[in-house]
């Protein structure tokens, strides 16, 4: 694979590649254990760009391609995938809806402080009545004046203990059903606005998700994505860039899980062999092995059509939906090539195990994105 | 000021003991990366420009654009056929004559030595070259502008030298943290910066001062040292198992 890839992206993968062995990998484990976000890593990266990765240089960002972003989001994945999680989510359905649909003075705002990693971002939008149906939410911001009143209980928002900016989805007009749902930025700290207590998560420890509610909160009507009515656009585009985000991941777990895995199967002798030379184990090296590359060409291939500005929808939920499915069978054939030692904290694959399986089921379940696929090839 | 510091792509990977110099197989040298940064550390106290100087094959650029996206200004890649061959000797030739191309300059700074041949004889042979003088290994850098004051530790002991401009360190590998390339950084060196490729006709040298006619160095044959080792069991309860394997170590002269 490396061979195909730009000089632009090796060095990009080497840079992010030894940074996150330096300053990640120490602390991985432990930060999962402690469900504790690494704020002394995150300013770190922060300063180098991680946090905006695609934003022009003009508005603070590191002006990369997709591609690049992909490779960031899988290197650091492939250390903790809870930090990919982080930079994941900002960049792909934070930062990037912001820059699509805000107005110019929108995105000289909030674009700028959110690219230099000064300010998180999120993405609120699953509520508990409402989550693979976007179009169910129940939240509501009411015009007042130059104000929206907006009141929601969101659920599972990705960097929610942390998130200065957040993207709310809400119902600006109830009568008008999925036509009625709008995107409008509430920022932390404004009267109204609660942050709910960390989820206690089976992975992705280290990522402060959590619930946020507004409570009659009043946010300036400025705050406005584009225009009323058009919040489920805006969310299909943000997941659009996200699921590839979360491809990446994915690859990024599974990569990992795969490289323990054989590093395990050469030192571990049983019948007077390392295990690497029983062919049930084979078997599985070779299965994980193909299984990660197709997973990465997809990733990639998906991040080459949108930097080519070409439709990558498709695409992208497809390599979403493979990515995801990979992992969660790559790394548990990895605890599987464990043993024992698989399912105990000693060895990082039960973690790789616990952060891939949700994979399947964030910006989009893989049950969700079969439909999206079927339909998207039934009406071609 | 104006510092060159002079870096290698070095090879990462020898499948099967052959070197095979493609890009994915190369990073810059690791010792090269603490020259740098002291390159750009003095760069942003005193001002100035940090020149970054290779010879090597054409994939070596995506090294030069590292060093940009790192922080150097300039990057220059040495490259021509004449050049393959070289030895320490006949690169040195190369290097300071590229040096003097891209005078006038301050401060010439190379890593202690190279992960892939590791002789250490690149950077003071080049001194000799540009007649200049040249300390060895050093930690702490002082002095400009006009002089310079260089701490240097070698035997337990700390020495001290002032040398005239211009000069040229070897930079001990402890004695900076090399800082990561911003992503940005690495968009502008990769997207925006150039890397400018010079000939051995465009520094003034002739075909036959380099490469292999260039290089006295003949290599008779290398060959891999198998190494043999024994597995010595030494029984008994933990403390007597310690003091065993200590008096075994005391006796072997490898400790005590
Ligand atoms: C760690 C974590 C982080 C998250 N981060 C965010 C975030 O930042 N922002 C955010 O808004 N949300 C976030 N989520 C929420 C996530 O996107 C939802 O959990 C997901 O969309 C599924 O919704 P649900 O949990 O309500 O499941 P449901 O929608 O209730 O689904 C339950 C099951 O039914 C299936 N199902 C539902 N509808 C259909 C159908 N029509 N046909 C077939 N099967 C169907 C689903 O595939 C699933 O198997 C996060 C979740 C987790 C666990």
């Amino acid at each position: 694979m490396e061979m195909l890839l730009e000089e632009k992206h090796r060095t990009l993968r080497q840079s992010v590649r030894r940074f996150c062995d330096r300053e990640l990998r120490p602390i991985a484990a432990q930060i999962d254990q402690e469900a504790r976000f690494p704020w002394e890593v995150i300013e770190k990266m922060g300063a180098l760009g991680y946090f905006g990765i695609q934003v022009p240089k003009t508005l603070g960002g590191a002006g990369l391609d997709a591609v690049s972003y992909a490779i960031a989001i899988e290197e650091i994945s492939r250390v903790s995938a809870a930090i990919g999680l982080c930079v994941s989510v900002h960049n792909s359905v934070a930062v990037y809806p912001i820059m699509a649909f805000g107005s110019q003075a929108q995105i000289d705002q909030w674009v700028p402080p959110l690219a230099r990693g000064e300010k998180i971002g999120a993405f609120c939008l699953t509520e508990p009545n409402a989550g693979s149906d976007a179009g169910g939410i129940e939240a509501t911001a009411r015009s007042d004046g130059d104000t929206y009143v907006v009141n929601a209980n969101k659920v599972f928002v990705t960097n929610g203990g942390i998130a200065d900016v957040c993207l709310i989805f809400c119902r600006t007009d109830p009568a008008a059903g999925r036509r009625g749902i709008s995107v409008v930025v509430a920022e932390r700290g404004t009267d109204g606005f609660v942050v709910g207590d960390l989820e206690d998560l089976c992975g992705m420890r280290a990522n402060p998700v959590c619930s946020i509610r507004l409570n009659d909160c009043r946010v300036p009507r400025t705050n406005l994505l584009a225009r009323e009515g058009v919040g489920l656009k805006i969310g299909l585009a943000a997941l659009d860039t996200g699921r590839m985000g979360i491809g990446a991941q994915a690859v990024g777990i599974a990569q990992a899980a795969l490289e323990e895995a054989v590093r395990y199967a050469r030192q571990r002798q049983q019948f007077g062999v390392p295990i690497e030379r029983h062919q049930a184990i084979q078997t599985m090296i070779a299965d994980m092995a193909t299984g990660v590359d197709a997973a990465r060409l997809m990733v990639y291939r998906a991040a080459a059509l949108k930097d080519r500005r070409l439709p990558f929808s498709k695409e992208s939920a497809m390599a979403k939906l493979f990515a995801s499915e990979t992992a969660t069978r790559v790394t548990d054939m990895a605890v599987q090539i464990h043993g024992g030692y698989g399912y105990s904290k000693s060895y990082p694959v039960e973690r790789y195990y616990r952060d891939a399986r949700v994979t399947r089921i964030y910006e989009g379940t893989s049950e969700i994105h079969r439909m999206v696929i079927a339909k998207s090839v039934l009406e071609e | 000021m104006h510092i060159i510091v002079c870096i290698k792509s070095v090879v990462t990977d020898a499948p099967r003991g052959k070197i095979v110099r493609r890009a994915d197989k190369c990073a810059l040298n690791p010792f090269d990366r603490p020259a740098l940064e002291v390159a750009l550390q003095l760069k942003e106290k005193h001002g100035g420009s940090v020149t970054v100087l290779t010879m090597g094959p054409p994939s070596a650029n995506a090294t030069l654009r590292e060093a940009l996206a790192i922080g150097a200004h300039r990057a220059v890649l040495l490259c021509d056929p004449a050049l393959a061959g070289s030895d320490t000797l006949a690169t040195s030739t190369a290097l300071s004559a590229a040096v003097n191309y891209l005078a006038p300059f301050d401060l010439i700074l190379f890593g202690s030595r190279t992960l892939d041949s590791d002789t250490g004889q690149v950077g003071p042979q080049t001194a000799v070259r540009l007649d200049i003088p040249m300390v060895t290994g050093a930690v702490k850098i002082d002095g400009f502008p006009g002089h310079l004051t260089v701490e240097r530790k070698v035997d337990g002991f700390l020495e001290t030298y002032e040398l005239d401009l211009p000069a040229a360190l070897t930079i001990h590998p402890a004695s900076a943290a090399p800082r990561d390339p911003a992503l940005g950084g690495i968009a502008a060196a990769f997207d925006e910066m150039p890397v400018e490729t010079l000939s051995i006709g465009q520094v003034g040298l002739d075909p036959n001062q380099v490469g292999d006619a260039g290089s006295p160095t003949r290599v008779l044959s290398m060959k891999p040292v198998k190494k043999k080792r024994t597995c010595q069991w030494i029984q008994g309860t933990p403390a007597t198992q310690a003091d065993d394997l200590v008096r075994q170590l005391v006796d072997a002269g490898l400790i005590g």
